[in-house]
């Protein structure tokens, strides 16, 4: 049947099946017609306002990109665009904490042949380039924005490629707009992450915990006498300026938190080592081994976003005979051993899947990110962390109001709240049921219809691979 | 006697004249090593025995024994004499100085060479075989690395002047079995990239393989087949008459090596390295094929092993019936031979089979027992003499006797000593 | 007044600890009974008990009776030595060399510290305790070491330092920097011409660097003083800490001349703490190590592996010893690092030294090398609980580490232990991965990282 579709290339007759199941299509076979105004009324859905705040048969109003009004029996105004939601459950939407989506990768920096001299390369080589704004680097239409809005997300913490100080980062929306329109909060946090520069100073682990320290103190240095000369310039030299260490004076004003990628257990530790030795504010993100250092994180005041990646689970052995036979020559006897060993993997695998839950049942706060997740794994992923013992309204906090405090912006994003940006997930079965999928996305209060879960996508796509 | 002595004596101090302008000299004739302890290996302890060597060869050991008109008399007692021991893996001979690829002939560009010979590299004046010898280890085979098959290896003992001279009777082609495991630190290759190469690398063996069965036949029909070097060096181990070194170290790669061995029905064959042995120990010994393991003195090839078991390996694979020889798998460190044998010995291999595993398993392994590996009359008289148990770290080796020749103790090391323990002029000159 | 100095000394150390790290250092109590007690410096002593309290040896003696609650060992026909000591190691880190540049004073493995390297079990397996852990030597002037205790089990990498020791940093002359930077970038140092240089110019401009903070330093405190500060170098601050003599040198170094030309330098810059590491040629220049006061720590019998390893012998640490420098054995090898008693041994053979100062080259000299003699590398009351006890006398090829002692607390047993000693089991790696040698490499350790860099990279060969 699918072949004789694909064949006869008869799309338009596929569109117009599916159309009879969903109003959704392919978003970008189709033009979405401008609202004809800026309100519009969910009704009759169930809304979670925020973790632990349920209204059933509830409805939300919004006017200009905020929500006006939560709750049952409210008057819904003219101009609205109604929504009905029988059997529809709404969230607010959700936040990631990092992220590279909508960020165009600068061009390889690394030049072919060797650095004249490997102990003094530029900013760039380096990895030194905390003056770059990610601002600069954004790109609405990618098609990531899409994937990750198609499963709730409606902002996101984004950053520049590049080295261990790869630039500023900013809060956005992604809604798919103008680069300038997305932005919510700019410089919102100093990017960091232990990342060696190739065949050039910091090559390693050790350059790069070297150059933190050095530079810190040399913008320090710079940024007090900065200010000595700005109360009287007579009489004394002119401070140097420099790039690199004024991207440093709002991070030691703590005006600007340092976000430092710490996936690993032993990153995690360098990254809080640093913060108590230079004092900075800290968000840790892309946490994939934390378990162990739930209170250290706490006690640091560092704010916490779990990674969304996690190891694939065990599969039962599901080799045809004739791979076996092909595999034969390398194989390891089923032994004792063996089985001994795949328990600790087990073990581990549990602890990364559990990572969530034993966050939350030590009462530290966190948000998730999804800088290293592919978009088809995060609702299995999450549902994997709520098997593991994380609650459905944990990890809805994480995804909301969480992730919206470690942020600074709870005033404006993460709860279904009178007066909050109209950023709405809208699902047609409780979020984490197994078979749910988000019907429609508000972003600012614009809607978006969401095309089908990119898990499912991608399953059509492995299928049609095959001949 | 006397007269004997001050004749030997004067000697010594012209030979000891010598040794300003140059090494000093090995020496040959009849020796008498009298009043010691001698671990024949083979045939148990002899307390207070002799062993009398002439013409190269053991012509007497034993208790109550005369002594020949004209025997130099070393006066062994409370010494101990052991037959000389064999180093199953080595590139003593082959590399100079490891990190200048000027003086490594050991690892030619080619993944089947087999027609390069060892042999032929081998520096006799190379600066560490003294080294190797004075402590003990008189023979060692060279053995090429590199690819898929570097060539072939050599026995050797550790004196003489030409390869010929010190050649001791034994020559195997090495293999090295496709690699699953890791190179080194710099090995970044994913797990897929490593079955993949070694894959390829199997395929490329078996077509190896099948192109010698071929010129084989053909050999045998035509008996004059067209030059093919790789071929013609492939042959006697085809026909058995050549021992082919397996080098497999992981199990899954000894597993799959001993696939090969009986799947290609080859019929003279040795496994070396052989460090996870103790993991598939049951099946090599099923195999009944020998292994030369080492070294020893390793840490554990996966992080979750225990951590002795590169010490226990051997042991373990004894245990499990397998016939287990002791290599260094080194070049400047061959002189660490015994005590490689010695950790296998402590954690679990016990004291008397690792002694057999430097000494008469190897010499059986290379099919040259009937010249080395004990004590014992008509072997060639290739031994040495010891204040104690050569495995203790502090005994010292005494004399050495290579083919009935007398090895000078001497090597640039002690030279230094010598030299260097109170340097002339001291602080002020 | 004794009891106010200890009081005030201890004050004090616990602020040092406060200083560097969080950790709170874990301690126990534990009494080994009836053992063959080696004290390296007081001498054997058969059939004693030594007590454990708190971390510290408290008590040496005959038929002591273990306190209430305080575990005993019985160690009847073993032997309780000191914790072994390697004086130059690369375990515990995740990275070794920052080999970009010929001189990386700021550079410190401290920060790179990894809790989690199965390296440190196999350490405690062979009796080992205390570890300099280095950096590399790729550089002439490489980054500040740590000196660490093999606390294995804990997973805090703070808990592994060694509160209070000394700073130290690397060094490194001949063939690895010069064909790094000379070799590899065609930077100076390419000959042992260009690495004195190096040398110099970094303690030159050391020099001129601290007393412009010094002068800064002072003209701050002046009223209304608005100068700038100088340029803050992290590089330039570590050097100038060498030439106050606040960190001990360790230099990688091989050849007796280039050995004597870093005590020239070190002379003329009055810098006195210096310690040479492998220093395969060391024999050749002791009387002038001796007299200095320079020590050396080298390995057994380790020649030949380079070329400016062929003149070397097996006598070096007795020669060295005998000529009256103080003298350690080390491992930079985490297979050589389990066996160093094994090393030690060897000195016996090679120049026959006694038990004692045989084992003195991996106790008491280490100790004295890191700045940490006060503290461990002997079995005396008041020093720290690092012990090892063996099977059979150490010096002896067939003696086996069986229990492994740090701060009082057992870290190693053999006979109690499982097999699979991972703290972190990475569910990515393949179970059945493993890691073989096969081709023999023909690099010191200590090049790890710039090898990697600089060889695969740039073809060097």
């Amino acid at each position: 049947m699918k072949n004789t579709f694909r064949q006869s290339g008869c799309k338009i007759i596929l569109v117009a099946l599916l159309a009879n199941l969903h109003i959704m299509t392919f978003a970008q076979d189709v033009r979405i017609l401008p609202a004809v105004s800026r309100s519009y009324a969910i009704t009759q859905v169930t809304v979670f306002q925020g973790p632990g705040r349920k209204v059933d048969g509830g409805t939300i109003l919004i006017k200009d990109g905020l929500i006006t009004a939560v709750g049952k029996g409210l008057t819904i105004p003219p101009d609205a665009t109604i929504i009905k939601g029988d059997s529809l459950y709404v969230y607010a939407g959700f936040i990631d904490g990092l992220s590279r989506i909508g960020v165009t990768k600068q061009k390889e920096e690394v030049p072919k042949e060797k650095a004249k001299d490997p102990g003094n390369p530029s900013n760039e080589q380096a990895g030194t380039t905390p003056y770059i704004d990610v601002r600069n680097l954004l790109n609405p239409i990618d098609k990531p924005i899409e994937e990750f809005r198609a499963l709730g997300f409606t902002v996101a913490q984004v950053v520049p490629y590049g080295g261990m100080m790869a630039g500023s980062g900013a809060i956005v929306r992604l809604d798919g707009n103008a680069a300038d329109k997305m932005v919510i909060k700019p410089k919102s946090a100093f990017y960091a992450e232990f990342a060696n520069a190739e065949r050039v100073y910091p090559n390693t682990i050790l350059g790069i915990m070297a150059k933190w320290k050095e530079l810190y103190k040399q913008a320090s240095l710079t940024k007090s006498y900065s200010s000595v000369y700005a109360s009287n310039r007579s009489g004394i030299e002119s401070p140097t300026t420099d790039r690199v260490l004024e991207s440093f004076y709002p991070v030691i004003d703590k005006q600007e938190p340092v976000l430092f990628k710490g996936e690993k257990n032993l990153d995690i530790q360098r990254i809080l080592s640093l913060k108590s030795q230079l004092g900075f504010n800290v968000q840790v993100a892309e946490i994939k081994e934390g378990w162990d250092l739930i209170t250290k994180l706490n006690a640091a005041g560092s704010k916490v976003f779990l990674s969304l990646e996690l190891p694939e689970e065990k599969k039962p052995n599901a080799k045809t005979d004739k791979e076996k036979e092909k595999d034969d020559l390398l194989i390891v006897p089923d032994s004792v051993e063996l089985k001994a060993l795949q328990k600790r993997t087990d073990d581990f695998t549990a602890k990364y899947v559990g990572q969530a839950a034993a966050f939350n049942k030590a009462n530290v706060p966190f948000g998730f990110s999804g800088l290293s997740v592919k978009s088809k794994d995060v609702i299995p992923n999450l549902r994997r962390m709520i098997k593991a013992g994380l609650s459905e309204d944990a990890a809805l906090a994480a995804l909301t109001i969480n992730a919206a405090q470690a942020l600074g912006l709870s005033d404006r994003l993460g709860t279904l709240d009178a007066g909050k940006v109209a950023n709405i997930v809208i699902s047609h079965k409780p979020y984490f049921d197994e078979k749910a999928k988000v019907k429609y996305v508000f972003i600012d209060g614009k809607i978006f219809e969401t095309g089908p879960p990119v898990v499912d996508k991608s399953d059509k796509d492995k299928k049609s691979e095959k001949p | 006697m006397n007269s004997i002595r001050i004749f030997t004596a004067i000697l010594l101090a012209v030979a000891c004249l010598q040794v300003k302008a140059q090494s000093p000299k090995g020496k040959k004739g009849t020796f008498a090593l009298t009043n010691a302890s001698i671990q024949t290996v083979t045939k148990g302890v002899i307390q207070q025995g002799t062993v009398i060597i002439a013409d190269g060869k053991i012509t007497a050991v034993g208790t109550g024994i005369t002594i020949p008109s004209g025997a130099e008399v070393i006066d062994c007692a409370g010494k101990w004499i052991y037959p000389g021991m064999i180093d199953g893996g080595t590139n003593l001979g082959m590399s100079e100085v490891g990190s200048d690829p000027r003086t490594r002939d050991f690892n030619e560009i080619g993944d089947v060479i087999p027609q390069l010979k060892a042999l032929s590299v081998v520096n006799p004046n190379s600066v560490l075989i003294p080294v190797a010898r004075v402590s003990g280890v008189t023979t060692v085979l060279a053995a090429p690395e590199g690819d898929l098959i570097p060539g072939t290896a050599a026995l050797i003992n550790l004196h003489g002047y030409t390869p010929d001279q010190m050649f001791a009777g034994f020559e195997g082609i090495v293999l090295i079995f496709p690699n699953t495991g890791r190179k080194g630190f710099f090995d970044r290759r994913t797990p897929e990239e490593v079955k993949k190469g070694v894959e390829k690398t199997v395929q490329k063996l078996n077509e190896t393989w099948d192109l010698a069965v071929q010129y084989h036949k053909l050999d045998s029909a035509t008996k004059s087949p067209a030059y093919y070097p790789e071929m013609q060096a492939l042959l006697p181990v085809i026909r058995g008459e050549r021992t082919l070194l397996v080098e497999a170290n992981t199990s899954k790669d000894i597993l799959a090596a001993l696939k090969w061995i009986k799947d290609k029905k080859v019929k003279k064959v040795l496994l070396t390295g052989v460090a996870e042995g103790w993991r598939v120990a049951a099946d090599i010994a099923k195999a009944n094929i020998p292994v030369i393991t080492g070294p020893v003195l390793a840490v554990p090839t996966r992080d979750y092993d225990r951590y002795d078991k590169a010490y226990a390996n051997a042991g373990l694979m004894k245990k499990a019936g397998v016939t287990v020889a002791i290599r260094s798998n080194a070049t400047e460190h061959v002189r660490n031979l015994p005590y490689n044998a010695a950790f296998a010995a402590a954690y679990g291999l016990g004291k008397e089979d690792a002694l057999k595993a430097v000494t008469i398993v190897p010499a059986q392994l290379f099919g040259v027992a009937d010249k080395l590996g004990s004590i014992e009359v008509g072997k060639s008289a290739t031994l040495f003499v010891s204040d104690g148990d050569p495995f203790e770290t502090k005994t010292n080796i005494l004399n050495v006797f290579i083919d009935g020749w007398e090895i000078p103790m001497v090597t640039r090391q002690t030279e230094l000593y010598k030299e260097f323990l109170k340097r002339e002029p001291g602080l002020t000159k | 007044m004794k009891t106010i100095l200890k009081i005030s000394i201890s004050a004090f150390m616990l602020i040092v600890v406060s200083i560097h790290s969080n950790a709170q250092l874990e301690t126990g109590s534990l009494l080994i009974k009836g053992g063959t007690v080696l004290t390296v410096t007081k001498g054997t002593l058969e059939s004693t008990d030594v007590l454990v309290r708190d971390g510290k040896i408290a008590q040496i003696g005959k038929n002591i009776t273990a306190p209430a609650g305080v575990k005993v060992i019985e160690a009847a026909g073993k032997f309780v030595m000191p914790g072994i000591i390697d004086a130059h190691s690369h375990a515990a880190l995740s990275a070794i060399n920052e080999a970009t540049s010929p001189v990386t004073a700021e550079v410190w493995t401290g920060d790179v510290l990894d809790p989690f390297a199965i390296s440190i079990y196999h350490a405690l397996g062979g009796g080992v305790t205390t570890i300099h852990a280095m950096h590399g030597s790729a550089n002439a002037i490489g980054g500040e070491c740590e000196t660490i205790k093999l606390r294995y089990g804990t997973k805090d990498a703070d808990a592994l330092r060694m509160e209070g020791a000394p700073r130290t940093i690397k060094f490194a002359l001949g063939e690895n920097p010069t064909r790094v930077h000379g070799g590899g970038n065609n930077i100076v140092p390419r000959t042992r011409m260009g690495v004195e240089f190096v040398i110099r110019e970094a303690f030159s401009k050391a020099k001129e660097y601290g007393a412009a903070w010094d002068k800064y330093n002072i003209a701050k405190t002046q009223k209304n003083f608005r100068g700038a500060p100088p340029t803050y170098s992290k590089r330039l601050e570590t050097l100038s800490e060498i030439l106050k003599g606040n960190i001990i040198i360790h230099c990688h170094s091989y050849r007796a001349d280039e050995i004597y030309m870093l005590l020239k330098v070190c002379e003329e810059f009055g810098v006195k703490r210096l310690v040479f590491q492998h220093v395969n040629e060391g024999f050749k220049v002791a009387p002038e190590l001796a007299k200095y006061g320079a020590m050396a720590s080298v390995f057994a019998d380790w020649w030949a592996y380079k070329f400016e390893v062929y003149y070397s012998t097996a006598y070096n640490a007795a020669i060295l010893t005998k000529n009256g420098v103080v003298t350690s054995i080390n491992s930079d090898d985490a297979e050589l690092m389990r066996h160093l008693y094994h090393e030690a041994g060897k000195t016996q053979k090679y120049g026959a030294l006694t038990d004692d100062e045989a084992l003195s080259l991996i106790t008491l000299n280490p100790a004295k090398q890191l700045g940490i003699d006060s503290r461990v590398g002997s079995l005396e009351v008041g020093k720290e609980g690092d012990i090892a006890i063996f099977s059979a006398h150490p010096l002896s090829i067939y003696a086996i580490p069986m229990i492994t002692i740090v701060d009082g607390i057992v870290r190693f047993d053999r006979e109690k232990d499982p097999d699979d000693e991972r703290i972190y089991v990475d569910p990515k790696e393949p179970l059945d991965a493993a890691f073989y040698e096969s081709d023999k490499s023909y690099i010191d350790n200590c090049m790890k990282d710039a090898e990697e860099t600089f060889y695969s990279l740039f073809e060097l060969n």
